[in-house]
């Protein structure tokens, strides 16, 4: 109960900052991840794009090698009739060419007479290289590479379409996915009159390409109908040469607008199908051959896993919840000491409070602090010290109130009604103890003729001195009292022998006796005392005082100023002689 | 723990693995409709229709020459596909090959539908032996020759129109063996063309070689056909689809013309088998009678400008000459020959051994 605002104005604020940490937290991480997706997306067009030019590169790189053997001289030369000079010479250049490039199965001089004969043919058969001579060179004009090239003008590139080579005697490319490339062999007219081919290796030259790909990224080519050329599944490649045709736009269904033309580049994310149990993002990209081709406009795309790009949003989401929780922490501990700071001054005005009511010393306010809680402390301070100074000034007034009702206004004797207490009290204390006490009663004699004479103040006056007389001569242990008019009374506490009352009761005499200086004359006084002893003149208050009463009567009658036991066993007291 | 995990996850996909190969096959060998035919006998809507209509899942794969037909179906026994549609020359020798298996024509009720001539099975060549019915007649054209009249001003009225020099590296042909040594053959005047004795071969071969210096290429499926034809600016072809090419270069905004030579065209009549290894007949029979139903023989007619066999055919004019075709005297020899003549060799290569 004592950390109640304390606990709960800490909770508020712990679950105000954790909730805020927590909803940025968790925004951050939807924001990051939404960006960090596309921007893997972005990345995989970008890679997409890159890939493409780099098979455009490849495409030029083999344009390249096509012009320097075109223009060679023993092309021309090769082509313009049966020449086996330098049609030797054109052979060597071949094999060493389709040495240095593994991605060629092929490499042809084909002539524009003799219905397209070849002229000189190198092939790539297993691991050798093979030249292919006399009777085995085969005639091609009616193959559209052949045609297509001799329509075109010198020093450009013929591209075919990329379909599985079924030519008879390929060696190596037969059955294989190929792609030719072509350039004319001009005269010096600049007529085409042969051809040179390269039968590439599609699959030799994408798998270099795709070397420096990720690992996870998944490699897509289709033609411009959509038919896939590459696929993972290598099954789901050339279907039209399989009677089965396989299209992109049927398992990617986005990429219909890239095959009909109507979009160059697209990204997507594939979540059905094959990739229910993996789904992947992937880029597309129409490429449009720039060669003039049969094969005008090729669909390259890559796949990456979803989980891949997710893997990283998963590590950000990660760092995000440390963070949170980091955060959380210190906003806990920052509540507590918010909390802490807030109630503590609280708590010490209670504390305060609690112990002005039970009367200790007012404790430490925090009436220095400048906030609201130091306005409090100071009003409360200033209130506590009113209420202090006015319950002193009550107390003083109980006191002045208290001593009246048992003092004699006077004298400043107690009075009767506190010495009948004070009677009780030391009766109560020496019946248990088995002590002894004395009671003096004292009259004023002839104080009526005092009185008539000095009149009623000098009468007051001798009453003054005889009650201070009375006060100085007993000892501190003994009580005076002035019971009413003239009396008198002294109550001696344990004398331990009638003769210490005697002594005492003498010397009461004698110091009363001496004349009492009243507005410059003497004025003598005389006195009476009668005594009475506990427990020999009674057991109660009553007795006791009666019995000094009527020994002071007695005294008075014995003939004043003196003094007279009770006691009827011991022997009548004289009066001391005057 | 771990490999008592592991070990019982292995296990786990062992079962897996045997009961998806269990599904499979069960799926295999009685859902799945394995269908081998050519492009334009089986359009994807009537695929659709007829696999909700039995429930099954049907595998089309098409082809574009009776080699590769041949090629696939002999492979393993036919053990790939479940019917195919083959020429009534063709057939005979899957039956000679006991590929296929007879057909009890009551369990294709819509054979009740077709024109009398293709119900009378006796009377149509190769397709009855020994009282044992081996296929259901579907489809049937004559190769015709198409011409681009805006090049050929006068329709053809020769096959030899293919070998002539001003049309060099501008006819189209197609890429079939046997039907190229036939056409040969009639080229040459020969009236047996499916039968070359061993004197007609070498003629044979040279005029095949001289019809490829003529060639601008060959092609295989029809819509190929039509798109060489259009892009390469073709002025004649040999139509081995014939109407259907004719209808599909129409359709592609090609002004042609359609002429059948003198000396006769090939004709063809495609009918329907069941291979020997059919687990579910009963699929198989429902394959083929729902392609007599009017709304497969309708495609056959307004998409494919194919006739079919419960109408009379719009194409066929009575006084066109047909050679409907006739099994060949070494089919094996035919496709050697031709790959080595289509990859470019010269006669004295393509005779050799």
């Amino acid at each position: 109960m004592k950390f109640g605002i304390a606990v709960k104005l800490g909770l508020l604020l712990a679950g105000v900052s954790m909730l805020a940490s927590g909803l940025t937290g968790f925004y951050a991480y939807q924001t990051s991840r939404a960006m960090l997706v596309e921007s893997a997306k972005t990345e995989l067009l970008t890679t997409t794009h890159v890939l493409g030019r780099r098979i455009g590169l490849s495409r030029e790189e083999v344009s390249r090698n096509l012009q320097v053997l075109a223009n060679h001289p023993a092309a021309l030369a090769a082509v313009q009739g049966s020449n086996p000079a330098q049609e030797d010479q054109l052979a060597t250049l071949f094999e060493s060419i389709l040495r240095a490039n593994p991605s060629y199965f092929q490499i042809r001089l084909i002539s524009a007479s003799d219905n397209g004969l070849e002229r000189v043919r190198v092939d790539r058969a297993g691991d050798r290289v093979l030249r292919v001579r006399g009777d085995d060179l085969q005639e091609k004009a009616h193959f559209s590479y052949v045609s297509g090239t001799l329509r075109l003008a010198p020093g450009t590139t013929y591209l075919s379409r990329i379909v599985i080579n079924h030519e008879r005697g390929a060696h190596a490319g037969l059955d294989q996915p190929s792609v030719i490339l072509a350039t004319p062999v001009a005269d010096d007219m600049g007529r085409a009159v042969g051809a040179v081919v390269i039968n590439v290796d599609l699959n030799g030259v994408f798998a270099t390409l795709a070397n420096d790909l990720p690992r996870d990224y998944q490699l897509f080519l289709a033609n411009r109908n959509g038919d896939y050329l590459i696929h993972p599944d290598p099954t789901q490649t050339f279907g039209f040469d399989k009677g089965r045709r396989v299209l992109i736009q049927d398992e990617f269904p986005a990429t219909r607008d890239l095959v009909s033309g109507a979009a160059n580049q697209l990204l997507t994310e594939v979540q059905d199908g094959r990739y229910g149990d993996a789904p992947v993002v992937a880029a597309f990209i129409s490429n449009k051959v720039r060669v003039t081709a049969d094969e005008d406009r090729l669909t390259l795309g890559l796949a990456q896993p979803l989980a891949a790009v997710l893997a990283q949003a998963d590590r950000l989401g990660s760092v995000v919840l440390q963070m949170v929780a980091g955060l959380c922490l210190i906003c806990l501990l920052l509540a507590v000491l918010v909390a802490r700071a807030v109630t503590h001054p609280i708590n010490s005005m209670s504390t305060a409070v609690q112990r002005f009511t039970f009367g200790h010393q007012v404790a430490a306010l925090p009436v220095e602090r400048q906030d609201e809680i130091g306005v409090l402390a100071r009003s409360f301070s200033h209130m506590q010290e009113e209420i202090r100074q006015q319950l002193d000034a009550l107390q003083t007034s109980r006191e002045e109130l208290e001593h009246l009702a048992r003092h004699d206004v006077l004298t400043g004797l107690p009075n009767r009604r506190a010495f009948q207490e004070r009677l009780e009290h030391t009766l109560v204390r020496a019946q248990r103890r088995g002590e002894r006490f004395a009671l003096l009663f004292i009259d004023v004699d002839n104080f009526k003729s005092i009185n008539d004479y000095w009149g009623h103040e000098g009468g007051d006056a001798a009453l003054k001195i005889v009650a201070l007389r009375l006060s100085t001569a007993t000892r501190k242990a003994d009580a005076v009292a002035r019971m009413g008019g003239d009396e008198f009374v002294v109550l001696l506490e344990n004398p331990t022998h009638r003769e210490d009352i005697v002594v005492i009761a003498e010397k009461l005499l004698e110091s009363v006796r001496s004349p009492i200086l009243y507005e410059g004359q003497e004025m003598q006084v005389g006195f009476s005392i009668g005594i009475s002893q506990y427990p020999d003149d009674g057991n109660t208050s009553a007795q006791l005082l009666s019995r000094a009463d009527h020994a002071m009567y007695e005294t008075k009658a014995a003939g004043r100023n003196g003094f007279r036991f009770s006691s009827t066993k011991g022997a009548p007291t004289n009066p001391t002689p005057l | 723990m771990a490999p008592f995990l592991s070990l019982h996850t292995h296990w786990l996909r062992r079962l897996a693995g045997w009961t998806l190969l269990c599904l499979a096959f069960g799926a295999q060998a009685h859902d799945t409709l394995r269908v081998l035919t050519w492009p334009g006998y089986a359009d994807p809507d009537l695929v659709k229709a007829f696999e909700q209509r039995t429930g099954a899942k049907v595998e089309v794969t098409f082809i574009d020459s009776d080699d590769v037909m041949w090629q696939k179906l002999s492979k393993d026994r036919a053990a790939d596909f479940d019917v195919f549609a083959a020429n009534t020359a063709e057939l005979q020798r899957y039956i000679q090959a006991d590929l296929v298996v007879p057909i009890d024509t009551r369990a294709i009720p819509n054979t009740a539908r077709q024109l009398p001539r293709f119900r009378n099975l006796k009377g149509i060549a190769g397709l009855v032996q020994g009282n044992k019915v081996y296929a259901i007649p579907y489809t049937y054209s004559e190769m015709g020759l198409i011409y681009d009249r805006q090049q050929v001003k006068e329709p053809p009225t020769s096959l030899r129109a293919l070998w002539e020099p001003r049309y060099r590296g501008k006819v189209l042909l197609y890429n079939g063996s046997t039907h190229n040594f036939s056409l040969a053959a009639m080229a040459l005047g020969d009236s047996t063309p499916f039968h070359l004795d061993e004197r007609e071969w070498p003629a044979a071969v040279q005029q095949l070689i001289a019809l490829r210096r003529n060639a601008m290429g060959y092609y295989g499926q029809p819509e190929e056909s039509v798109e060489m034809f259009t892009r390469g600016h073709a002025t004649l072809m040999f139509a081995n689809y014939g109407s259907q090419q004719l209808q599909l270069l129409k359709a592609a905004g090609a002004d042609v013309g359609y002429a059948i030579a003198r000396e006769g065209a090939l004709a063809w009549l495609d009918c329907w088998a069941i291979t020997r290894s059919a687990k579910n007949l009963e699929l198989a029979q429902a394959w083929i009678n729902f392609f007599l139903e009017p709304e497969a023989g309708n495609a056959l007619l307004t998409r494919q400008g194919l006739a079919n066999t419960t109408s009379e055919s719009p194409y066929l004019r009575p006084q066109d000459k047909l050679k409907w075709l006739e099994p060949v005297e070494d089919v094996d020899r035919r496709a050697r020959l031709w790959d080595r003549i289509l990859a470019g060799d010269r006669a004295s290569k393509v005779l050799a051994p």
